[in-house]
Protein backbone atom coordinates (compact mmCIF):
# COMPACT_ATOMS: atom_id res chain seq x y z
CA UNK A 1 0.00 0.00 0.00
CA UNK A 2 1.21 3.54 -1.11
CA UNK A 3 1.60 5.34 2.16
CA UNK A 4 -1.65 8.06 2.92
CA UNK A 5 0.39 10.71 3.96
CA UNK A 6 1.77 11.22 0.65
CA UNK A 7 -1.07 12.41 -1.03
CA UNK A 8 -3.51 14.56 1.05
CA UNK A 9 -6.48 13.20 -1.04
CA UNK A 10 -5.82 9.51 0.59
CA UNK A 11 -5.41 10.65 4.11
CA UNK A 12 -8.92 10.32 4.74
CA UNK A 13 -8.51 6.87 5.12
CA UNK A 14 -5.87 7.62 8.17
CA UNK A 15 -9.00 9.87 9.40
CA UNK A 16 -11.30 7.39 9.04
CA UNK A 17 -9.41 4.45 10.35
CA UNK A 18 -8.59 6.73 13.31
CA UNK A 19 -12.65 7.25 14.13
CA UNK A 20 -13.15 3.27 13.74
CA UNK A 21 -15.46 4.22 10.67
CA UNK A 22 -13.25 2.60 7.73
CA UNK A 23 -14.34 -0.50 5.97
CA UNK A 24 -12.79 -4.21 6.60
CA UNK A 25 -10.57 -4.98 3.51
CA UNK A 26 -9.14 -1.29 3.96
CA UNK A 27 -8.53 -2.18 7.76
CA UNK A 28 -6.47 -4.77 6.87
CA UNK A 29 -4.49 -3.31 4.05
CA UNK A 30 -3.40 -0.07 5.85
CA UNK A 31 -2.97 -1.89 9.38
CA UNK A 32 -0.24 -3.84 7.38
CA UNK A 33 1.08 -0.56 6.42
CA UNK A 34 1.53 0.80 9.94
CA UNK A 35 3.34 -1.64 10.57
CA UNK A 36 6.12 -0.73 8.74
CA UNK A 37 5.26 3.18 8.29
CA UNK A 38 5.84 5.06 11.71
CA UNK A 39 4.77 8.17 10.64
CA UNK A 40 1.51 7.19 9.86
CA UNK A 41 1.26 5.37 13.43
CA UNK A 42 2.01 8.87 14.84
CA UNK A 43 -0.61 10.48 12.39
CA UNK A 44 -3.18 7.68 13.73
CA UNK A 45 -1.95 8.05 17.57
CA UNK A 46 -2.24 11.95 17.20
CA UNK A 47 -5.48 11.85 15.61
CA UNK A 48 -7.03 9.33 18.20
CA UNK A 49 -5.87 11.99 21.04
CA UNK A 50 -7.99 14.62 18.60
CA UNK A 51 -10.60 12.64 18.74
CA UNK A 52 -10.87 11.41 22.50
CA UNK A 53 -10.14 15.46 23.22
CA UNK A 54 -13.16 16.60 21.37
CA UNK A 55 -15.42 13.53 22.53
CA UNK A 56 -14.88 15.20 26.12
CA UNK A 57 -16.13 18.35 24.63
CA UNK A 58 -19.79 18.78 25.89
CA UNK A 59 -22.75 21.26 24.53
CA UNK A 60 -24.72 22.85 26.88
CA UNK A 61 -28.35 22.36 27.10
CA UNK A 62 -30.65 24.23 25.55
CA UNK A 63 -32.77 26.54 27.33
CA UNK A 64 -36.05 25.70 28.57
CA UNK A 65 -37.92 28.23 26.98
CA UNK A 66 -36.25 28.32 23.06
CA UNK A 67 -39.37 27.11 21.72
CA UNK A 68 -41.79 29.53 23.62
CA UNK A 69 -39.99 32.44 22.16
CA UNK A 70 -39.48 30.91 18.68
CA UNK A 71 -43.03 30.42 18.17
CA UNK A 72 -43.66 34.20 19.81
CA UNK A 73 -41.14 35.04 17.07
CA UNK A 74 -43.34 33.44 14.42
CA UNK A 75 -46.51 34.28 15.76
CA UNK A 76 -45.38 38.43 15.63
CA UNK A 77 -44.25 37.84 12.07
CA UNK A 78 -47.35 36.01 11.21
CA UNK A 79 -50.09 38.40 12.66
CA UNK A 80 -47.93 41.33 10.90
CA UNK A 81 -48.07 39.67 7.84
CA UNK A 82 -51.95 38.98 8.16
CA UNK A 83 -52.40 42.92 9.36
CA UNK A 84 -50.97 43.76 5.97
CA UNK A 85 -52.62 41.42 4.03
CA UNK A 86 -55.87 42.62 5.94
CA UNK A 87 -54.90 46.29 4.87
CA UNK A 88 -54.48 45.16 1.02
CA UNK A 89 -57.53 43.22 1.47
CA UNK A 90 -59.54 46.13 2.56
CA UNK A 91 -58.36 48.55 0.34
CA UNK A 92 -59.17 45.54 -2.76
CA UNK A 93 -62.91 45.93 -1.20
CA UNK A 94 -63.44 49.28 -2.19
CA UNK A 95 -62.94 49.45 -6.21
CA UNK A 96 -63.12 53.16 -6.04
CA UNK A 97 -60.61 53.29 -3.34
CA UNK A 98 -58.15 51.06 -5.01
CA UNK A 99 -58.34 53.26 -8.47
CA UNK A 100 -57.25 56.24 -6.66
CA UNK A 101 -54.60 54.16 -5.20
CA UNK A 102 -53.67 52.73 -8.20
CA UNK A 103 -53.98 56.31 -10.00
CA UNK A 104 -51.90 57.77 -6.88
CA UNK A 105 -49.20 54.97 -7.53
CA UNK A 106 -49.20 55.40 -11.04
CA UNK A 107 -48.49 59.80 -10.34
CA UNK A 108 -45.66 59.27 -8.57
CA UNK A 109 -44.23 56.94 -10.81
CA UNK A 110 -44.51 59.29 -13.62
CA UNK A 111 -43.56 62.61 -11.46
CA UNK A 112 -40.42 60.35 -10.12
CA UNK A 113 -39.80 58.87 -13.53
CA UNK A 114 -40.54 62.09 -15.39
CA UNK A 115 -36.82 63.52 -17.36
CA UNK A 116 -35.01 66.30 -15.38
CA UNK A 117 -35.59 69.93 -17.06
CA UNK A 118 -32.35 70.61 -19.75
CA UNK A 119 -30.49 72.79 -17.83
CA UNK A 120 -29.64 76.03 -19.67
CA UNK A 121 -25.64 76.51 -19.49
CA UNK A 122 -24.80 78.64 -16.77
CA UNK A 123 -23.94 82.37 -17.27
CA UNK A 124 -20.34 83.78 -17.33
CA UNK A 125 -19.64 84.75 -14.19
CA UNK A 126 -20.41 88.65 -14.06
CA UNK A 127 -17.16 90.53 -13.45
CA UNK A 128 -18.75 93.46 -11.39
CA UNK A 129 -17.61 95.40 -8.77
CA UNK A 130 -19.61 94.69 -5.94
CA UNK A 131 -20.16 97.54 -3.19
CA UNK A 132 -19.77 96.80 0.00
CA UNK A 133 -22.15 98.92 2.88
CA UNK A 134 -19.68 100.27 4.57
CA UNK A 135 -18.22 101.61 0.93
CA UNK A 136 -21.93 103.06 0.16
CA UNK A 137 -21.96 104.36 3.70
CA UNK A 138 -18.73 106.28 2.95
CA UNK A 139 -20.02 107.43 -0.45
CA UNK A 140 -23.02 108.68 1.18
CA UNK A 141 -21.14 110.95 3.99
CA UNK A 142 -18.87 112.02 0.76
CA UNK A 143 -22.24 113.53 -1.18
CA UNK A 144 -23.28 115.33 1.71
CA UNK A 145 -19.89 116.87 2.53
CA UNK A 146 -19.77 117.90 -1.15
CA UNK A 147 -23.34 119.47 -0.84
CA UNK A 148 -22.33 121.22 1.85
CA UNK A 149 -19.30 122.79 0.54
CA UNK A 150 -21.74 123.21 -2.03
CA UNK A 151 -24.15 125.70 -0.54
CA UNK A 152 -21.27 127.55 1.64
CA UNK A 153 -20.04 127.94 -1.61
CA UNK A 154 -22.83 129.74 -3.65
CA UNK A 155 -23.30 133.03 -1.70
CA UNK A 156 -19.94 133.76 -2.02
CA UNK A 157 -20.51 132.93 -6.11
CA UNK A 158 -23.73 135.41 -6.44
CA UNK A 159 -21.81 138.16 -4.34
CA UNK A 160 -18.93 138.07 -6.59
CA UNK A 161 -21.58 137.78 -9.67
CA UNK A 162 -23.41 140.93 -7.98
CA UNK B 1 -46.64 12.65 0.34
CA UNK B 2 -43.57 10.21 -0.25
CA UNK B 3 -44.39 9.86 -3.50
CA UNK B 4 -43.44 13.89 -4.00
CA UNK B 5 -40.40 13.49 -2.00
CA UNK B 6 -39.56 10.60 -4.39
CA UNK B 7 -40.23 12.74 -7.35
CA UNK B 8 -38.03 15.77 -5.71
CA UNK B 9 -35.66 13.97 -5.08
CA UNK B 10 -35.44 10.59 -6.77
CA UNK B 11 -33.72 7.16 -5.77
CA UNK B 12 -33.25 5.82 -1.89
CA UNK B 13 -31.66 8.93 -0.42
CA UNK B 14 -34.83 10.19 -0.84
CA UNK B 15 -37.00 8.12 0.54
CA UNK B 16 -35.02 7.74 3.94
CA UNK B 17 -35.52 11.69 4.01
CA UNK B 18 -38.53 11.89 6.46
CA UNK B 19 -37.51 15.16 7.16
CA UNK B 20 -38.17 16.80 3.58
CA UNK B 21 -41.85 15.20 3.81
CA UNK B 22 -42.18 17.16 7.43
CA UNK B 23 -41.33 20.06 5.69
CA UNK B 24 -43.37 19.58 2.81
CA UNK B 25 -45.98 19.23 5.50
CA UNK B 26 -45.45 22.45 6.80
CA UNK B 27 -45.32 24.08 3.42
CA UNK B 28 -49.18 22.56 2.88
CA UNK B 29 -49.79 24.40 6.93
CA UNK B 30 -49.01 21.66 8.79
CA UNK B 31 -47.56 23.34 11.76
CA UNK B 32 -47.78 20.20 14.25
CA UNK B 33 -44.65 19.07 11.61
CA UNK B 34 -43.15 22.08 12.10
CA UNK B 35 -42.92 21.38 15.93
CA UNK B 36 -41.86 17.42 14.74
CA UNK B 37 -38.67 19.16 12.93
CA UNK B 38 -38.23 21.36 15.62
CA UNK B 39 -37.82 19.04 18.15
CA UNK B 40 -35.73 16.61 16.33
CA UNK B 41 -33.17 19.62 15.15
CA UNK B 42 -33.12 21.79 17.90
CA UNK B 43 -30.11 20.39 20.08
CA UNK B 44 -27.93 19.87 17.05
CA UNK B 45 -28.12 22.75 15.51
CA UNK B 46 -27.94 24.64 18.64
CA UNK B 47 -25.17 22.49 19.92
CA UNK B 48 -22.98 22.87 16.28
CA UNK B 49 -23.67 26.55 16.38
CA UNK B 50 -22.19 26.83 19.71
CA UNK B 51 -19.13 24.99 18.97
CA UNK B 52 -18.76 27.39 16.05
CA UNK B 53 -19.47 30.43 18.16
CA UNK B 54 -18.79 29.15 21.77
CA UNK B 55 -21.19 31.65 23.51
CA UNK B 56 -24.48 29.55 24.25
CA UNK B 57 -26.42 33.59 23.90
CA UNK B 58 -25.01 34.24 20.65
CA UNK B 59 -25.45 30.27 19.96
CA UNK B 60 -29.26 30.29 21.17
CA UNK B 61 -30.15 33.90 18.93
CA UNK B 62 -28.68 32.13 15.81
CA UNK B 63 -30.46 29.01 16.10
CA UNK B 64 -34.04 30.92 16.35
CA UNK B 65 -32.98 32.12 13.34
CA UNK B 66 -32.22 29.13 11.35
CA UNK B 67 -35.31 27.70 12.10
CA UNK B 68 -37.12 31.15 11.72
CA UNK B 69 -35.79 30.83 7.69
CA UNK B 70 -36.87 27.42 7.58
CA UNK B 71 -40.33 28.70 8.53
CA UNK B 72 -40.38 31.73 6.31
CA UNK B 73 -39.18 29.39 3.39
CA UNK B 74 -42.30 26.63 3.73
CA UNK B 75 -44.10 27.91 0.85
CA UNK B 76 -40.77 28.27 -1.57
CA UNK B 77 -39.07 24.60 -0.15
CA UNK B 78 -38.28 22.31 -2.53
CA UNK B 79 -36.39 19.23 -1.33
CA UNK B 80 -33.44 19.57 -4.11
CA UNK B 81 -31.22 18.14 -1.30
CA UNK B 82 -31.20 16.22 2.08
CA UNK B 83 -33.24 18.79 4.99
CA UNK B 84 -30.25 18.12 6.73
CA UNK B 85 -28.09 19.97 4.41
CA UNK B 86 -30.21 22.91 3.80
CA UNK B 87 -30.89 23.51 7.36
CA UNK B 88 -27.07 23.54 8.04
CA UNK B 89 -26.55 25.47 5.01
CA UNK B 90 -28.33 28.20 6.38
CA UNK B 91 -26.95 27.32 10.46
CA UNK B 92 -23.14 27.82 8.91
CA UNK B 93 -24.01 30.48 6.73
CA UNK B 94 -25.34 32.76 10.20
CA UNK B 95 -22.61 31.09 12.44
CA UNK B 96 -19.86 32.87 9.91
CA UNK B 97 -21.50 35.68 9.54
CA UNK B 98 -21.59 36.19 13.01
CA UNK B 99 -17.79 35.54 13.54
CA UNK B 100 -17.04 37.69 10.38
CA UNK B 101 -19.24 40.81 12.33
CA UNK B 102 -17.46 39.45 15.44
CA UNK B 103 -20.23 39.48 17.15
CA UNK B 104 -18.86 36.74 19.44
CA UNK B 105 -15.38 39.10 19.67
CA UNK B 106 -15.46 38.54 23.61
CA UNK B 107 -15.65 35.32 23.16
CA UNK B 108 -12.65 34.28 24.20
CA UNK B 109 -12.16 36.48 26.96
CA UNK B 110 -15.65 34.86 28.71
CA UNK B 111 -13.70 31.50 27.84
CA UNK B 112 -11.08 32.46 30.04
CA UNK B 113 -13.32 34.54 32.47
CA UNK B 114 -15.28 31.46 32.94
CA UNK B 115 -13.01 29.08 33.37
CA UNK B 116 -11.29 30.94 36.34
CA UNK B 117 -14.71 32.21 37.99
CA UNK B 118 -16.74 28.86 37.70
CA UNK B 119 -14.31 25.45 37.74
CA UNK B 120 -16.79 23.04 39.18
CA UNK B 121 -19.17 23.87 36.17
CA UNK B 122 -18.36 20.53 33.83
CA UNK B 123 -18.06 18.57 36.99
CA UNK B 124 -20.12 15.55 36.21
CA UNK B 125 -22.13 13.29 38.79
CA UNK B 126 -19.61 10.98 39.58
CA UNK B 127 -17.57 13.33 41.77
CA UNK B 128 -14.08 13.63 40.94
CA UNK B 129 -11.87 14.73 43.02
CA UNK B 130 -10.95 18.70 42.89
CA UNK B 131 -7.44 18.05 41.30
CA UNK B 132 -9.34 15.56 38.80
CA UNK B 133 -11.60 18.68 38.13
CA UNK B 134 -9.32 20.89 37.13
CA UNK B 135 -7.55 18.80 35.02
CA UNK B 136 -10.40 18.14 33.02
CA UNK B 137 -11.31 22.05 32.80
CA UNK B 138 -8.00 22.70 31.73
CA UNK B 139 -8.45 20.23 28.96
CA UNK B 140 -11.43 21.46 27.71
CA UNK B 141 -10.76 24.75 28.21
CA UNK B 142 -8.03 23.97 25.71
CA UNK B 143 -9.95 21.87 23.27
CA UNK B 144 -12.12 24.95 23.26
CA UNK B 145 -9.36 27.34 22.04
CA UNK B 146 -8.09 24.93 20.06
CA UNK B 147 -11.27 24.32 18.05
CA UNK B 148 -11.51 28.36 18.15
CA UNK B 149 -8.13 29.15 16.58
CA UNK B 150 -8.99 27.20 13.46
CA UNK B 151 -10.19 29.32 10.62
CA UNK B 152 -14.03 29.40 10.58
CA UNK B 153 -14.67 27.24 7.73
CA UNK B 154 -12.59 24.62 8.35
CA UNK B 155 -14.24 24.68 12.38
CA UNK B 156 -17.28 24.16 10.67
CA UNK B 157 -15.88 21.37 8.68
CA UNK B 158 -14.65 19.74 11.62
CA UNK B 159 -17.95 20.19 13.66
CA UNK B 160 -20.07 18.43 11.26
CA UNK B 161 -17.53 15.77 10.74
CA UNK B 162 -16.69 14.91 13.72
CA UNK B 163 -20.21 15.66 15.97
CA UNK B 164 -22.68 15.37 12.98
CA UNK B 165 -20.62 12.36 11.36
CA UNK B 166 -21.34 14.27 8.07
CA UNK B 167 -20.01 12.57 5.18
CA UNK B 168 -17.65 14.49 2.83
CA UNK B 169 -19.96 15.23 0.00
CA UNK B 170 -23.09 16.56 1.94
CA UNK B 171 -20.27 18.92 4.00
CA UNK B 172 -19.27 20.01 0.49
CA UNK B 173 -22.60 20.85 0.09
CA UNK B 174 -23.20 22.63 3.37
CA UNK B 175 -19.79 24.66 2.67
CA UNK B 176 -20.50 25.52 -1.05
CA UNK B 177 -17.80 23.66 -2.35
CA UNK B 178 -15.69 20.63 -3.63
CA UNK B 179 -15.31 17.00 -1.94
CA UNK B 180 -11.94 17.75 -2.16
CA UNK B 181 -11.48 21.13 -0.89
CA UNK B 182 -13.44 19.66 2.19
CA UNK B 183 -10.74 16.86 2.36
CA UNK B 184 -8.42 19.30 2.49
CA UNK B 185 -9.98 21.75 5.14
CA UNK B 186 -10.27 18.34 7.31
CA UNK B 187 -6.68 17.78 6.68
CA UNK B 188 -5.15 20.92 7.79
CA UNK B 189 -7.74 21.37 10.68
CA UNK B 190 -6.76 17.88 11.87
CA UNK B 191 -3.14 18.95 11.32
CA UNK B 192 -3.14 22.05 13.74
CA UNK B 193 -5.69 20.09 16.08
CA UNK B 194 -3.13 17.26 16.55
CA UNK B 195 -0.20 19.82 17.04
CA UNK B 196 -1.98 21.86 19.76
CA UNK B 197 -4.32 18.85 21.75
CA UNK B 198 -1.71 15.47 21.19
CA UNK B 199 -0.39 15.67 24.45
CA UNK B 200 -3.89 15.55 25.78
CA UNK B 201 -3.98 11.80 25.49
Amino acid sequence: MKCPLENRENSEILLEYSSCTLNGSDTQRLEAHLGECQACRDFVRGQRAVWEALDGWEAEPVSADFDRRLFQRIEREVSWWRRMRGHVGLLLGYPALSLAAAAALLLMAVWLERPSPSRAPAPAPVQANMLQPDQVVEGLDEMEILDQFNHMMKPDSSATKM
Amino acid sequence: MQERVNTYMGGATAALDYDAELMLRVRDGDGASFARLLEKHRLPVVHFLYRMVQQQAVAEELAQEVFLRVYRSRDTYEPTAKFTTWLFRIATHLALNSLRDGRNERSQERLDERSQDMPALQVEDRRPSVEQSLVRQAALDEVRRAVAALPAKQRAAVLMHKYKEMEYTQIARVLNCSESAVKSLLFRAYETLRARLAHLA
